[in-house]
């Protein structure tokens, strides 16, 4: 506005008063460099420098991993939530995510419990060629995870498949070493009872404290139930469903068997809460997967201004990209957080479902990289 | 590498800037810290629901034969025709329990008349303050959007004596009754100051705003415009960095060369477009020794402004089962604005007045059938939030959200029981996503004082532009065509050379 009619406006001269003041005793931003990415840093640091401090042998084929962090602080995460490990194994920087098995209160550490993967590739690493002092790179805890004290029920019914056990391990010592009120039943299917981890410390807290119930269930050997894990054995177990919320984590067959059985027992979504595990490893038998598609397909995937590369069919593209030495951010690995998100310019990808894309990300081309799967040539851009 | 321009941050404004540009074909580099665009302008996921992060009536559209100030912009940059656009037929319900319960229409002849219904005893204060706020937009528009040479005190006798006049007195020159004082200014929360401190010409051009042209609603929410913008930009040669951060500004001669980068890359170019915040442009991103301490002096009286306590919430049945039936809610515990700005000063929320949004009203494509989506937004500053110790922090966003739901079911019963999916937001995590100082949402507090009328938005460096709410006015379509203002000028002064 020209400055002759600014003058002339009523107030003027108040409001330039005030300005004259505020020049004088104003406040100096400079004098606060950095103080609020202190506090944000202590809250949500991107990374986190850990060193192993004790390596525990659960079963034959699972260990915790206990990290506690390089610059003595570990920023505080609520039981259910995941850390995202990063790693460079033979060159190829990837990460994995795994649950917090430790509970909040446990504020030194932070447990990981990682079971060998057949054929996997970071969970071979990091039980083979780890030791205690090693250093790994984190990122801070994230995931929902949860138990919302305001919409879910203090009456849980956990239902645990194998490996996915670790985040049930830290909301029930939370609730344990914390008094918090709740109610809990944690049913828990195994093959068999050697690949039961924390069987101890369950039984434990089991026998010392009436409201946590732990219930084996095995495909074989003995156990209170045997087989899989039916509607029949939680209605059995656990009563009346209907004031109760149910938190689901296992393996990707665990999901598929269960979301059947909890149908049965008519509970409303927002009784039911699963954990992101991964994309589905058989994607081949997927509903939608292209039928000239198999393993021996190999397509071009081009970078747009970096690097070209051929993939073979069946393998996430953030992988490939991994392997390949192109570096995107990446989190859940599970297509919900969208951190490794990039364009699809040109190609087609195949999305499992429950890939969770915005509606403008899903009009205007892009993908989770992280749950995508290459099924022609593709441009991609980061 | 070198470039014309390079862009810092993809928020509102940094999209319409870095678009406008690429448009023009001036080879532009975007870079923004985030992986995704948009800023404030965003959505997120969680369980079958997608959120709006920030809620938005968007003003200044007017329609396809009526088009207002933003629709043209909008145009101009091509993204019109790509998206669409929801008209909102009501500006707000209003509610204090027990004191008041009023739902305005978006216009003027409906405002006036429903708030004579409800105020009759002060039935002609009402129209006279109504047929005031217009004439005085009118002669605002006569003189600054229709640009007449001649602008005199005689010729616009309303604007020169209430351009800088707060909102309170000049409620108080036509209202007795404090609750319809405070029925006509719950958009005070969307510029931050309560009517004491908010300057009379933002209010007006809002309500007058709003009631011209009406609100409006991006199908899909914002991150389809942000998306948009973007697209264009790309569609015309633009480039663009995600998860990427800017550190320093070069500077050389009180001139800008380019910037550098947190992973020690340096890109050149003559312009450079600032979209972050002002005190991470001019204190982060500029040394002691360079010239920070002279383009930081207009600022040294601003105070960085309100950020927000938000509990996002996914039902699992349709809105008006739980007795919502309008777009925006303002769910009041008290007719008292400047009581309520107090409390935005602390951590608890159980007396705190909010707003209710949900967008279903009138855009079902975001919602699975049978569920909708609810978000409650009161103002909170960051500062006594920052006091939180870490280890308590989930505990108290948890108790906040509690004592604002209670407060919710006073209003709309059976809220609670029907939350499927919840996420929680504070000032830390607007801090967090949008790496604002604060987390404030709408810059520094917007005092008429502040304004671009006594501060340019242009700071004194050579090539150094910036546009956002750090740097004028707060909201979509303030930052929107602040973006394109700044591009506009970027182009202007290359053609010039």
């Amino acid at each position: 506005m020209n400055s002759e009619i600014l003058k002339q406006l009523d107030d003027y001269d108040n409001v330039i008063n005030e300005r004259e003041v505020l020049k004088r005793y104003g406040y100096d931003y400079r004098l606060d460099r950095g103080l609020e990415k202190k506090y944000l840093e202590r809250l949500h640091p991107r990374h986190i420098t850990t060193k192993i401090i004790d390596i525990i042998e659960e079963t034959p084929s699972t260990k915790t991993l206990r990290l506690a962090s390089v610059e003595k602080y570990l920023p505080p995460f609520q039981a259910g939530q995941y850390i995202s490990v990063n790693v460079d194994i033979d060159g190829i920087r990837t990460s994995r995510p795994y649950s917090i098995s430790s509970s909040p209160d446990e504020t030194a550490y932070y447990d990981i419990t990682i079971r060998r993967v057949e054929g996997g590739f970071v969970s071979h690493y990091l039980l083979d060629s780890t030791k205690i002092g090693n250093t790994l790179q984190i990122s801070s805890p994230a995931g929902n995870f949860i138990h919302n004290p305001i919409i879910h029920s203090n009456k849980l019914v956990f239902i645990a498949g194998g490996s996915g056990i670790t985040p049930f391990k830290s909301m029930i010592q939370h609730a344990v070493n914390t008094g918090i009120s709740r109610d809990i039943w944690l049913i828990y299917g195994n093959k068999n009872s050697e690949e039961i981890v924390f069987d101890d410390y369950f039984t434990m807290v089991a026998k010392r404290y009436p409201t946590i119930r732990y219930i084996q269930v095995l495909e074989e050997g003995k156990a209170h139930y045997n087989g899989y894990i039916t509607a029949k054995i939680i209605k059995e177990v656990v009563g009346d469903s209907s004031n109760k919320t149910f938190f689901v984590c296992g393996p990707q067959g665990l999901y598929k068997h269960i979301l059947k059985e909890l149908q049965t027992l008519q509970l409303k979504p927002k009784q039911i809460r699963m954990e992101m595990y991964g994309v589905p490893p058989d994607v081949f038998k997927q509903n939608g997967w292209p039928e000239d598609v198999n393993s021996d397909s190999k397509f071009k995937i081009t970078i747009k201004n970096k690097k070209e590369f051929t993939v073979t069919a069946g393998e996430p593209l953030l992988n490939s990209m991994e392997k390949n030495g192109v570096i995107v951010p990446s989190l859940c690995r599970s297509g919900e957080c969208s951190l490794c998100r990039v364009k699809l310019i040109s190609g087609k990808v195949y999305q499992p479902e429950g890939v969770k894309l915005r509606q403008a990300d899903r009009r205007f081309g892009y993908i989770h990289s992280c749950a995508a799967f290459p099924i022609t040539d593709c441009e991609i851009m980061l | 590498m070198e470039y014309d321009v390079i862009v810092i941050g993809a928020g509102n404004a940094g999209l319409t800037a870095a678009a406008t540009l690429a448009k023009k074909g001036v080879k532009t580099l975007l870079i923004e810290k985030h992986n995704i665009p948009g800023g404030c302008a965003t959505s997120f996921c969680r369980g079958r629901f997608e959120f709006e992060v920030s809620l938005h009536q968007l003003s200044g559209m007017g329609t396809p034969e009526r088009p207002g100030p933003l629709r043209s912009i909008l145009d101009s940059v091509g993204v019109l025709d790509t998206l669409e656009f929801v008209q909102m037929d009501k500006l707000y319900r209003m509610v204090v329990p027990g004191l008041v319960d009023i739902t305005l229409p978006a216009n003027k002849e409906g405002i006036v008349s429903e708030l004579q219904a409800k105020f009759p005893e002060e039935k002609d204060a009402i129209k006279k303050f109504f047929d005031f706020v217009w004439q005085f937009f009118m002669e605002v528009i006569g003189a600054f959007y229709l640009n007449d040479p001649d602008i005199n005190k005689k010729k616009y006798p309303l604007y020169y004596k209430y351009a800088l006049k707060d909102t309170q007195s000049v409620l108080n020159e036509y209202f007795t009754n404090p609750i319809l004082k405070a029925v006509i200014t719950p958009y005070w929360t969307y510029m931050g100051l309560p009517p004491s401190k908010l300057c009379f010409s933002d209010m007006a051009a809002l309500l007058f705003s709003y009631a011209e042209f009406k609100p409006y609603h991006i199908k899909g929410g914002s991150q389809m415009l942000s998306n948009c913008l973007l697209e264009t930009f790309y569609r015309n040669g633009g480039e663009a960095l995600f998860n990427t951060e800017v550190q320093k500004l070069l500077v050389k001669n009180n001139s800008i060369y380019g910037v550098k980068t947190s992973d020690g890359a340096e890109f050149q170019s003559k312009y450079v477009l600032s979209n972050a915040s002002a005190i991470s442009t001019f204190v982060d991103m500029l040394d002691d020794d360079n010239v920070s301490g002279q383009v930081i002096e207009p600022y040294k009286g601003s105070s960085v402004g309100t950020s927000f306590f938000t509990i996002y919430c996914g039902l699992d049945c349709e809105y008006d089962k739980i007795g919502i039936n309008e777009e925006t809610n303002f769910i009041c515990n008290t007719a008292n604005p400047e009581y309520d700005y107090e409390l935005s000063k602390v951590v608890d929320t159980d007396q705190s007045s909010f707003i209710v949004t949900c967008y279903n009203v009138f855009d079902n494509a975001m919602v699975p059938e049978g569920t909708s989506q609810v978000v409650l937004v009161t103002m909170k500053y960051a500062d006594a939030w920052l006091k939180v110790p870490p280890a308590q922090y989930y505990d108290e966003k948890h108790r906040c959200a509690e004592a604002m739901l209670n407060n919710a079911e006073k209003v709309f019963p059976g809220l609670v029981s029907h939350i499927e999916e919840m996420e929680i937001a504070t000032p830390i995590t607007h801090m967090r996503y949008l790496n604002h100082p604060g987390g404030g949402a709408y810059g520094f507090d917007q005092y008429v004082k502040d304004s671009t009328l006594f501060i340019s938005p242009k700071p004194p460096i050579n090539g150094l532009y910036c546009a956002g709410s750090w740097y004028g006015s707060a909201g979509y379509q303030p930052t929107l065509t602040s973006g394109h203002s700044a591009a506009m000028a970027i182009v202007k002064d290359i053609r010039n050379k």
